[in-house]
């Protein structure tokens, strides 16, 4: 395999790794306040994906500039989501909360074959054929390079508000003690539910930038809950930089594994990884750290 | 406790619900149709077939075959001096109502032939079934190799098995003057790897060399880096056994690294779906050129292809698929049977089917091999200005294949 091809395996892995980070921090952060392991973020992800269907195929509007409504909406689902149902379970209920978000995913998803059926759909942005040439043979695809632009700038600000804002502060303090936030005034309930929907949202967001490059049909999240929960471990449980990392990671070493040992292999390198690292460093390999 | 009981019962009424959400699908429906107890003045033939449940689109391809090629039949006074009575059971898309269906078609409604089931698991259910009472069956569409595994001496079946797939891809592409080096891609599922292997076992007598033989995870987003591994391999011919939505992203991403053998071929599947041709639900232009085996189309150049497609038309307002058509051509072939045998019963219908001999059906030539298979011809098409056209065998093509396939840079409309 030549160098050349090897480089742009690399790159366009990291197109497809910009979009497993965005999924990754959302359950990064959910995780890290909520310690909730969220079975249904690969289902908001699809929701998300439709949203933005629903809201093009009406507006006529290009599906990257409907990503903020995806956002918004995924964000008041969230909301509810939390408020509604996760609020209400006993502290400590870990195995009730794991089915409860099973239990969510399945409605989301049959709630969604219900109404718009099992059949698949794609939305053609009239860009998926543009490819745009680096120089020395390599090239990328417009609406990758497109909605990776767009997922490396909401991780960005992802990142600011877990660091900077007062809300972002509140949610470190509960996932590093969740005893002693409320002591130190914080309102855990409301910071929580932020938190989710903010969580909720990231996933919704990834969805709709995933649409132009991709197809929906109901079940299209499972593959990714699966990812994302390769990516918060990789990443040490709950740190958001370091699910983002692992999903950059991730999608390389997908690329990588397909171009040099074949396509198969690519999932059984991630989860080999996944087990790899719950075993010998359950901090995640970024550091034990938590951002 | 009583609290946070009454909570975690919540969460389990939720979680069941969206459990039964899903069990409803396959649950709904069910029984058999038609009526369960005939005059004897018709003649009584079972079908087996998937009217609900995940097949159950198919199940109605089914029927719309056969409701026409009733109206024939009957229109030109039956089989026996008596119209036909098709008595329907419907296996809901599961094995094991199948199984059921074999029993009460012929314990209680007492036919002398069963014909189905639709999918290729259905089918292989009830193969023992229909052995053990001595009734002949004929499957229309069962394609996977191993429904006549039993060599039983009660089955037959219509359409052409996967491995003919791969050899009829073979008898084309040794008509063309095309180099031999081929890479086969499959996803890595049984379909995809029954027909790579018949793929790589057929290809060497045949006088191809295999240079890439890839398996991929179904239904990711990205085979870039996948079908560069494919392009290293400098192969003249690809040859794919994918699903839909794989396919367009096979095809779109194809073109982005730059992969321009001189021809894509395809075990159909995938590359032979309605939707795989236009630009709204498949690959629009990156699907021209593509080659695929089909059992049948429209424009089948055998003669009542044409009439047929126009009655489907009619009954339903779209156009067939081969699916229709083998249910249409199965009744066909056991009405001829029926009337071969000098009576009624199984076993003289069976010897009958053995013997027959149509050439000249809308489904192309029929008659059986000393297995029960049918010897059909699998036609090679190709995308040519958005449509599939035949291009192989000479007998069924309406026209001629071009190759080799050009370059992506040279294409319009991308």
């Amino acid at each position: 395999m030549t160098a050349q091809a090897a480089v742009q395996a690399a790159i366009n892995g990291l197109l497809t790794g910009g979009l497993y980070a965005l999924v990754g921090m959302g359950l990064a952060l959910i995780f890290g306040v909520m310690r909730i392991v969220n079975f249904a973020h690969g289902a908001f992800m699809m929701l998300g994906m439709y949203i933005t269907f629903v809201a093009v195929g009406a507006t006529g509007v290009s599906p990257y500039l409907m990503f903020p409504v995806a956002g918004l909406v995924m964000f008041v689902f969230g909301a509810l989501v939390y408020y509604g149902l996760l609020s209400r379970l006993p502290a400590g209920a870990d195995f009730m909360q794991i089915l409860l978000t099973i239990g969510l995913s399945l409605i989301c998803t049959d709630a969604v074959q219900l109404v718009f059926g099992a059949d698949y759909h794609l939305l053609n942005t009239g860009l998926a054929s543009t490819n745009l040439a680096l120089g020395y043979g390599l090239s990328v695809n417009a609406p990758w390079v497109v909605s990776f632009a767009i997922a490396a700038a909401i991780s960005v600000g992802l990142y600011l508000f877990v660091l900077r804002t007062m809300t972002g502060r509140a949610a470190r303090a509960i996932a590093q003690t969740p005893a002693a936030a409320p002591l130190m005034g914080i309102n855990v309930h409301r910071v929580q539910a932020i938190s989710f929907a903010v969580g909720t949202a990231a996933a919704g967001v990834a969805g709709a930038l995933l649409l132009p490059v991709f197809y929906l049909y109901p079940t299209v999240g499972d593959q990714f809950t699966e990812k994302a929960f390769v990516m918060v471990v990789l990443g040490g449980m709950g740190s958001i930089v370091g699910a983002a990392t692992a999903g950059l990671v991730l999608g390389v070493v997908e690329s990588l594994t397909s171009l040099y040992w074949g396509n198969q292999w690519a999932l059984v390198v991630d989860f080999v990884l996944f087990v790899l690292v719950l075993s010998f460093k359950p901090g995640g390999i970024f550091g034990t750290e938590r951002a | 406790m009583g609290r946070s009981f009454g909570r975690g019962s919540a969460v389990y009424l939720l979680a069941g619900l969206g459990l039964a959400a899903t069990l409803t699908f396959a649950a709904c429906g069910g029984g058999q149709r038609g009526a369960a107890a005939g005059d004897a003045a018709t003649f009584k033939i079972g079908v087996i077939t998937s009217l609900t449940g995940p097949a159950a689109a198919f199940g109605q391809a089914h029927e719309n075959g056969y409701a026409i090629a009733l109206g024939e039949i009957n229109a030109r006074g039956g089989v026996k001096g008596k119209p036909i009575e098709l008595v329907y059971y419907d296996d809901q898309s599961r094995p094991d109502q199948a199984v059921q269906g074999v029993n009460k078609l012929i314990d209680r409604d007492g036919v002398p032939i069963v014909l189905g089931a639709y999918s290729s698991e259905n089918t292989r259910a009830i193969v023992p079934a229909v052995t053990q009472k001595q009734v002949p069956l004929l499957m229309p569409t069962a394609t996977a190799d191993n429904v006549m595994d039993s060599n039983s001496p009660w089955v037959f079946r219509l359409c052409a098995g996967s491995s003919a797939y791969a050899s009829a891809t073979l008898d084309f592409l040794k008509t063309t003057s095309l180099p031999r080096r081929m890479a086969i891609v499959y996803e890595n599922t049984n379909f995809g790897q029954s027909q790579a292997d018949a793929m790589a076992q057929a290809a060497g007598p045949a006088g191809f060399e295999i240079v890439a033989n890839e398996a991929y995870q179904a239904s990711a987003p990205d085979y870039k880096a996948l079908l560069q591994r494919v392009k290293a391999a400098s192969p003249d011919i690809v040859y794919f056994a994918s699903y839909l939505l794989d396919a367009s992203t096979l095809m779109r991403q194809s073109a982005q690294v730059g992969l321009e053998p001189q021809a894509f071929a395809s075990a159909g599947t995938g590359f032979a779906a309605a939707e795989f041709p236009t630009a709204d639900k498949g690959a629009g232009a990156y699907a021209e050129y593509t080659f695929s085996v089909s059992q049948w189309l429209p424009t089948a150049r055998w003669r009542g292809s044409a009439e047929f497609d126009a009655a489907f038309f009619k009954l339903t307002g779209t156009h067939p698929a081969y699916h229709a058509m083998q249910a249409y051509a199965a009744l066909l072939t056991a009405a001829a049977a029926i009337d071969k045998a000098p009576d009624a019963t199984p076993a003289a219908i069976r010897d009958a089917m053995k013997t027959i001999d149509l050439p000249d059906t809308p489904f192309g030539p029929i008659s059986f091999d000393a297995r029960g298979q049918n010897r059909h011809p699998v036609l090679i098409t190709q995308v040519l200005g958005g449509q599939y056209k035949i291009v192989h065998p000479p007998d069924a093509a309406e026209t001629q294949a071009v190759l080799p396939t050009p370059p992506w840079s040279a294409r319009k409309g991308l």
